[in-house]
């Protein structure tokens, strides 16, 4: 797999979301708080399923949330 | 820290403590079969029941969190620990079951057996810690 690493605006959108806790959301699509804490902190890229329950919890689309960062340079 | 990485950092701590002090006592000793099996049956007992009175206490005080099911993050992590670990324990199969047999036996292959599992199982906890500590994008 190439260079790059997928980021995401979790904390962001979960204070939005009416300030919602790292409890909260994880209770929500079954996982710790924890874990959303090592999703926030870029340890840990959750499966595609749990990515898709954060950003209907949060009532945004994939993209919103999540966003692949690549490691190569841009094109000149 | 997660509730599966507190206790993977308990079983890890116990195990390096009462197996490496076994081995130390047994490298180069020339005990009996009785003293090895006394020493060896003590260590495993000793091992286990400090696990469950350090995991009780840790339950107690953690809560809720300890009664939690593993989520995904902690399966991938488990995941990663064991299919490491296998690979540490075919080498230390091959090494007591095909190669020392040719000029060891007794309590020699006993404990290069028993080696190779704590071997294999501290590597497993060891990538569990690290994993939860680190990050795991498996």
């Amino acid at each position: 797999m190439g260079e790059g690493r997928v980021t995401n605006q979790l904390r962001t959108l979960r204070f939005l979301a009416g300030e919602m806790t790292q409890a909260e959301l994880g209770a929500k699509i079954g996982v710790t708080r924890q874990t959303i804490a090592a999703i926030e902190q870029g340890k840990y890229s959750p499966s595609l399923e749990a990515a898709f329950r954060i950003a209907a919890i949060l009532g945004k689309r994939l993209d919103e949330v999540f966003q692949w960062e690549s490691g190569k340079a841009p094109p000149p | 820290m997660a509730w599966r990485e507190k206790t993977a950092w308990i079983t890890l701590v116990l195990m390096v403590i009462t197996y490496g002090t076994y081995f130390t006592l047994v490298s180069g000793a020339s005990l009996s079969t009785m003293s090895m099996l006394k020493l060896f049956g003590g260590v495993t007992i000793l091992q286990v029941i400090a696990a469950v009175i350090a995991t009780a206490v840790l339950a107690a005080l953690s809560g809720d969190e300890a009664r939690a099911k593993p989520d995904e993050r902690d399966r991938a992590v488990a995941r990663r620990g064991a299919s490491i670990a296998y690979f540490v324990l075919i080498v230390g199969v091959i090494t007591v079951g095909v190669v020392m047999p040719f000029r060891d036996s007794g309590w020699r292959l006993t404990n290069a057996a028993l080696f190779a599992l704590v071997i294999a199982e501290t590597v497993r906890y060891l990538t569990v810690v690290v994993s939860y500590r680190r990050g795991w994008h498996g």
